[in-house]
């Protein structure tokens, strides 16, 4: 596999940017069925526990997902007996510092990354995660899909009190 | 004198024999009796030796209030010392897991310090010429834990200088530690994959009484059992994914629970019965492959027949040996209370089986677990509630006074697995503890 910067050009900036946005957007709307579809089919979430963590496999995540694991949390965030989203979590992102960090036009794929907040309101009160994303994008006939969307916490070692919605 | 400075708490005005006071939850001066009197005595989880394998490893971690480093030195030997230089009381070990070139330095003044905690040297010699200084006196070199025992890489430590022996300490539960083992082909268990840090807000004894409960899988994670068996139904038709049946489990219904066993032991220790049978999958068969060949077929079902789910060791962890958890619990203060869980890795087995473990972990242990969130709320709940004028009692009575003598191995007392013989077992051992009106440790910051 190779890629390089100057071949970006292929891919379009700004509809990358707007991909992103968009994606979190779903997220803040609590359209997680939406958000979900944004994936493909052997789609990974992944939340990485260590720094510079290579491998999902062989090392605890804080969270390592694919498409049933996110689903039956999407199912379980709607539970009416879901105690602890009582009240409901509430987020906001922002994304920014987007950057194309390789590209691959023969194979329809690009990798972003960029720089998040998310603050959540939830029982407990008000807290923010930041860190950094990693999107593995694919191009399909409808647009970016997500192969690997990857979240580094700058305080994944850290100490957390739960943590339920997607980041 | 400390003990003048302590307010007064009637510890037997607090402990019923089927009910608590709410203040041994939310009572700041119980609290503070607590850290003395049970974190202050007791044989309290400091870490595993696989934390640190070579010489110069240090291990950080808190014994009830006190910051301490468990270090391996050039000798092999493994040392529990308090966290703070003699000299102006840095903390000399950085937090977490580290290494160091075979002595540590103290980031203030440079002292330094071999593994065993020894001062090693001190700039400006010359500046304590002729003054009450000497090297070689131990209240100038880090101070030791009064106890230390190691129980197959298990180190545990007691601050006290006298009271009970580890060996007589872990009796009842020492088969779990032995299991945990066991269940290697090699014999030997290592900490691997990192570790989850969990804050709670409740008290400490809420989630231990919450380890052995089994009234509260069925009301407290409907959400998340729901939510698996929706997406079985929906997409599986029916089938149950290793991750989704772990979640499913707590769906069971009241008699699956109340057919299970419950073993309580001397020190608020116990034991519940599997709530999964060991595993018949490829994997599974593998496994035992390698740990029959290295036991024996016998000896290797003899080891997987012991199928439990949490032990608890009290008051300071709770180890899965089905599948190799082990969570280590810190009181920070009456309402706040830190969970570390670590994973291990059976020496010896194939790499799979820890990466299923990881799986466990990762659905069950991480933060980001949809089964624990709701456990958590509702242990804050509790806190809340407690801290309220809504009565001072909290109830213990299911299946008291029912518990029998348990004639088998471990011995112990036995009950039906809907029993809280676990939490009340837990309050005669806090008031065992509590009711020690002195310990050496207290005698000697008294004075």
């Amino acid at each position: 596999m190779k890629g390089s910067a100057s071949e970006t050009v292929a891919f379009e900036y700004d509809k990358i940017r707007d991909f992103l946005n968009f994606e979190a957007r779903l997220l803040d709307q609590r359209k997680f069925d939406e958000w979900n579809a944004l994936f493909t089919s052997e789609g990974m979430y992944w939340v990485p526990l260590a720094d510079q963590q290579l491998d999902p496999v062989n090392h605890l995540s804080l969270v390592y997902e694919d498409a049933m694991m996110r689903e039956v949390r999407i199912n379980r965030l709607r539970h009416d007996r879901a105690w602890s989203q009582q009240p409901r979590s509430r987020t906001a992102h922002n994304v920014s510092c987007i950057v194309i960090e390789a590209s691959y036009p023969d194979q329809g794929r690009v990798i972003v990354g960029s720089s998040f907040m998310m603050s959540e309101w939830r029982s407990f009160g008000l807290r923010t995660f930041a860190g950094l994303y990693t999107h593995d994008l694919r191009v399909s006939k409808d647009g970016y899909r997500i192969a690997e969307k990857r979240v580094d916490l700058i305080d994944s070692e850290g100490v957390f009190e739960p943590i339920e919605v997607f980041i | 004198m400390t003990q003048a400075t302590l307010p007064v708490v009637d510890i037997d005005a607090l402990v019923r024999a089927d009910e608590v006071h709410r203040d041994c939850y939310v009572s700041p001066a119980v609290f503070d009796l607590e850290m003395e009197r049970i974190f202050g005595q007791a044989w309290v989880y400091v870490g595993h030796d696989s934390q640190i394998p070579a010489a110069g490893d240090y291990w950080t971690t808190l014994i009830g209030r006190e910051s301490v480093v468990m270090t391996r030195d050039k000798q092999d030997a493994v040392h529990v010392l308090y966290n703070r230089c003699p000299h102006k009381g840095a903390r000399v070990a950085p937090e977490g897991c580290g290494h160091v070139k075979g002595l540590f330095r103290c980031p203030y003044h440079a002292w330094t310090f071999n593994m065993d905690g020894k001062l090693r040297g001190v700039p400006y010699r010359e500046g304590y010429e002729g003054t009450a200084f000497d090297i070689e006196d131990p209240r100038f070199s880090m101070k030791k834990v009064a106890r230390v025992a190691n129980y197959r890489g298990f180190v545990f430590a007691s601050l006290a200088e006298e009271g009970v022996s580890f060996e007589s300490f872990i009796a009842g539960v020492k088969s779990s530690l032995d299991n945990f083992c066991d269940r290697a082909p090699n014999g030997t268990v290592s900490v691997a994959g990192g570790v989850f840090r969990v804050m709670q807000r409740s008290n400490w004894k809420v989630f231990f009484e919450n380890l052995n409960d089994t009234g509260h899988p069925i009301a407290t994670h409907e959400s998340s059992y729901r939510a698996a068996r929706q997406y079985s139904n929906e997409k599986l038709d029916g089938e149950m994914p290793f991750q989704l049946h772990i979640i499913d489990g707590n769906g069971a219904s009241p008699k699956f629970w109340s057919d299970l066993d419950l073993h309580a032991f001397d020190y608020g220790h116990s034991y519940m019965t599997a709530i999964f049978n060991a595993p018949e999958d490829p994997l599974s068969k593998a496994y035992f492959e390698t740990l029959a060949e290295a036991k024996g077929e016998a000896a290797a079902r003899e080891v997987l027949a012991v199928n439990r789910h949490n032990t608890i060791i009290y008051p300071s962890c709770s180890p899965h040996t089905s599948f190799q958890q082990w969570r280590v619990i810190r009181p920070i203060s009456p309402d706040r209370t830190l969970v570390e869980i670590f994973t291990f890795r059976l020496d010896g087995a194939p790499e799979e089986l820890l990466q299923r473990t990881f799986i466990y972990s990762n659905v069950v242990n991480s933060p980001s677990s949809i089964v624990m969130t709701d456990d958590v709320h509702v242990y804050a709940e509790c806190q809340k509630g407690l801290e309220t004028q809504g009565g001072d009692w909290v109830s213990q009575h299911r299946n008291a006074g029912q518990d029998q003598p348990y004639e088998g191995p471990d011995g112990g007392v036995i009950g039906v697995g809907s029993s809280e013989l676990p939490i009340r077992n837990q309050f005669r051992a806090w008031h065992h503890y509590m009711s020690e009106s002195t310990t050496p440790q207290a005698k000697e910051s008294g004075s």
